[in-house]
């Protein structure tokens, strides 16, 4: 196996099929050029379709290509964007230096988890309890540590530094294109990544894990790497958010219910899958944006609630049409083979 | 005179021109405010959000006959940050001159994000965080008290009534959440309680998980010290734990306080516990119950929600009510709804007339207004009442508590 990623991504583009090549390529030029006819309100949803792609992809290499059940990533959101803030606000790093430190953090924990879980046999849905107690426990610890303002919240200056893409100081417009970016290399990173070795590693333990023990793969080995690996994604995009919404507060940041909203946008678009958690997301979010509208639409005011009980429903209904995700559905319809091994 | 018109390169760039900046001209000259009313009416602050909205749907009356003009535009934003600051995008889109809410500190600042780079005035109704008006917002102005504004009126207020009732209270232990509000509010206290000189000794800080079942645990723990005095942060569901492991324990204090936050005071509270819930007492801002202005706002208040007690809701309602008020009044000062200008008419804010208690609604170089009162409130027949300061009580405060036995 070629382990060179410009050979690696040469060879993924021609045997890509042609049709969705040509889907891929007119998507991301759209998208490069839908500013221009966005407004305000646009960019900023959009800024959280990419967001949660790209959390969505980094979760689903734990969860989609290894088999290991995270349900603590806010975590590493949490890690990311408090070390990417503190850096910037009482040491003056730019955010660009500071995702190497914050990946390394995330990194730091997410070995810890993967260590206490892989090496004593913590699987399932104990494993996913694991990762849940490393949220709660950081979301406590940063509610009492006075340095980082507690439960009280970490507050980036409004002015520090002025506008720009180096400081991610800057509107909704600046925002759109790192997140973009962010999420086109988290899709250029997992589509390398699962044609690698490793990525064929985890694709056997996911499978049957004793199988492939019995085949010579260190078992532990790719479960540790895959965590660190989504950890470390997941804490850039951490940084993005912290920096997009210039505060944090524990409850908040490191709360379960972020970890939920990470993992749903892999699930319906479709586990284990490159498009999966871009497709999510891109369901999602624009959902319960157009719900909120519709229902003040019919109802001519807002119903607080209303649109929250249509989303539900609508994630049941896409559950029991699509029950694998929807991008394996509509790769059906398409006429897309399955993804080459 | 000739009639005649000649169109010349300068006639047509002028037409266009006045075509173009028509929009903006009408915009300046709107007749009506139109105000993004953003609260979380729904998910984990929905209780206090709809009793916010409450005060919202019972504002444009009585500023109606203030005579001023404004239209609000209701906005759910789901106690979540990020739905916060997508619908206030989608408010200003839409053609709102000045947002105000959002209870929540991040939710808050979510927005101010939005209203900083929109150029577009940001009232702020309840949110607590210090650094809101320390970060340097232009477009933001807060009218409630910060967590240690909140804390320290609280604590003077216990100094106050103990006077007032010639009541010695030598022992108090401190009761509070472990989660953020109840953690930031200890660090407060911490950081307060040894400032304002306080005649009682503070025994303890106890904290406790306010999704137990029971605080059977801390009341225990509490009975063995034996304090006068319980301070305590709570909200609802906690409020009534506490009280009932009390009754059960057959543990009464001189005082039940809490010194700035809520629990004490909603609907859940009193429906829970009925007689028990009386004499308990708490240091918050309030509506002032003798202003002519809260009167007419209780009036249209029992009008559009009749469903609904006022003296309940008058924490939430009053701060988004002035939140209204202060952006209409600032609308009719600059007679115009262009950003820059109406900010600069909300910061120049000097309103003597209004429903919470304390002096003129004015803010400060940051936006911040500081001369908000605080009242002490004893629910009294189940009915949060004013007894202290003496200027606005409608009532004489009841200390120490009476036995939890033999109640009405």
């Amino acid at each position: 196996m070629n382990l060179n990623p410009f050979s690696t991504l040469a060879r993924l583009v021609d045997e890509t099929p042609r049709r969705a090549l040509v889907l891929l390529i007119g998507l991301v030029a759209i998208l490069a050029v839908a500013p221009a006819v966005l407004d305000r309100y646009l960019l900023s949803v959009f800024f959280l379709i990419f967001w949660f792609a790209t959390v969505g992809q980094a979760w689903n290499i734990m969860m989609g290509f290894c088999g290991q059940l995270s349900l603590g990533h806010a975590l590493y959101v949490g890690l990311g964007g408090y070390v990417g803030a503190i850096l910037w606000v009482k040491f003056g790093i730019s955010p660009a230096i500071a995702i190497l430190p914050a990946m390394a953090v995330a990194v730091v924990f997410g070995m810890a988890i993967g260590w206490l879980g892989f090496r004593f046999g913590i699987e399932g849905v104990y494993f996913a309890l694991l990762t849940i107690a490393f949220a709660e426990v950081a979301r406590i610890g940063f509610d009492n540590w006075s340095f980082v303002g507690g439960a009280a919240g970490f507050f980036m200056p409004v002015t520090a530094g002025g506008g720009s893409a180096w400081n991610l100081r800057g509107g909704p417009l600046l925002f759109y294109y790192v997140a973009l970016a962010m999420m086109a290399l988290a899709f250029i990173i997992c589509a390398l990544l699962r044609r690698s070795k490793l990525g064929l590693s985890w694709l056997a333990v996911r499978e049957d894990a004793e199988a492939a023990r019995a085949l010579g793969i260190n078992v532990f080995r790719a479960k540790m790497a895959a965590v660190v690996i989504s950890a470390a994604m997941t804490a850039v995009a951490g940084v993005c958010y912290a920096f997009y919404q210039n505060n944090l507060f524990p409850s908040q940041t490191f709360d379960m219910a972020r970890s939920i909203e990470v993992i749903l946008a892999p699930i319906i678009g479709g586990l284990g899958t490159l498009f999966g958690p871009i497709l999510g997301a891109f369901i999602l979010t624009p959902l319960g944006q157009t719900l909120i509208a519709l229902v003040e639409k019919i109802a001519g005011r807002s119903i607080p609630g209303v649109n929250l009980v249509f989303y539900g429903a609508a994630l049941m209904a896409i559950m029991w049409f699509s029950p694998n995700g929807v991008w394996p559905w509509l790769k059906k319809k398409l006429g897309i083979p399955e993804e080459r091994q | 005179m000739s009639s005649k018109l000649t169109f010349t390169r300068r006639t047509v760039l002028a037409g266009a021109g006045a075509v173009l900046a028509a929009p903006a001209v009408v915009k300046a000259q709107a007749q009506t405010l139109k105000i993004g009313v953003l609260l979380p009416r729904s998910g984990f602050f929905a209780q206090a959000g709809q009793s916010m909205h409450r005060g919202a749907l019972a504002a444009p009356a009585v500023l109606a006959d203030l005579g001023y003009k404004v239209e609000l535009v209701h906005i759910d934003t789901e106690s979540n940050a990020d739905v916060a600051r997508t619908q206030a995008e989608r408010a200003i889109n839409d053609g709102c001159h000045v947002l105000t809410g959002a209870f929540d500190s991040g939710h808050t600042l979510a927005i101010a994000q939005v209203t900083e780079q929109r150029q577009v005035p940001f009232v702020i109704n309840i949110a607590a965080a210090p650094q809101i008006t320390e970060q340097g917002y232009k477009y933001l102005v807060r009218n409630f008290q910060t967590g240690g504004q909140l804390v320290t009126n609280g604590l003077r207020l216990i100094k106050d009534v103990m006077d007032a009732k010639n009541v010695k209270l030598e022992t108090a232990v401190f009761l509070h959440a472990n989660d953020t509000f109840g953690t930031a509010q200890r660090g407060a206290m911490d950081a307060i309680y040894p400032r304002v000189n306080l005649p009682i000794k503070l025994v303890e800080s106890i904290a406790y998980d306010p999704r137990a079942q029971d605080l059977a645990v801390e009341v225990t723990r509490i009975r063995s010290i034996n304090p006068d005095l319980i301070m305590c942060v709570t909200r609802a569901s906690d409020a009534i734990k506490l009280v009932r492991d009390m009754v059960r324990q057959r543990f009464e204090p001189k005082a039940i306080i809490s010194p700035g936050s809520p629990g004490f005071y909603d609907e859940e509270f009193y429906q829970a516990l009925g007689p028990l819930s009386d004499f308990v007492l708490f240091g918050l801002p309030w509506v002032n119950p003798k202003s002519a202005m809260s009167q007419a706002f209780e009036k249209s208040f029992a009008k559009a929600s009749p469903n609904n007690r006022f003296a309940v809701d008058s924490f939430n309602a009053g701060f988004t009510f002035e939140a209204l008020l202060i952006a209409a009044d600032a609308f009719k000062r600059a007679g115009t709804t262009e950003g820059a200008k109406l900010m600069e008419a909300v910061r120049a804010t000097n309103l003597a007339e209004h429903v919470m208690i304390g002096g003129p609604i004015q803010f400060d170089a940051k936006g911040q207004n500081p001369n908000i009162g605080s009242a002490l409130v004893q629910n009294q027949k189940r009915v949060p009442t004013v007894v202290l300061p003496k200027d606005v009580a409608l009532a004489e405060p009841v200390l120490p508590m009476p036995s939890w036995q033999g109640r009405s």
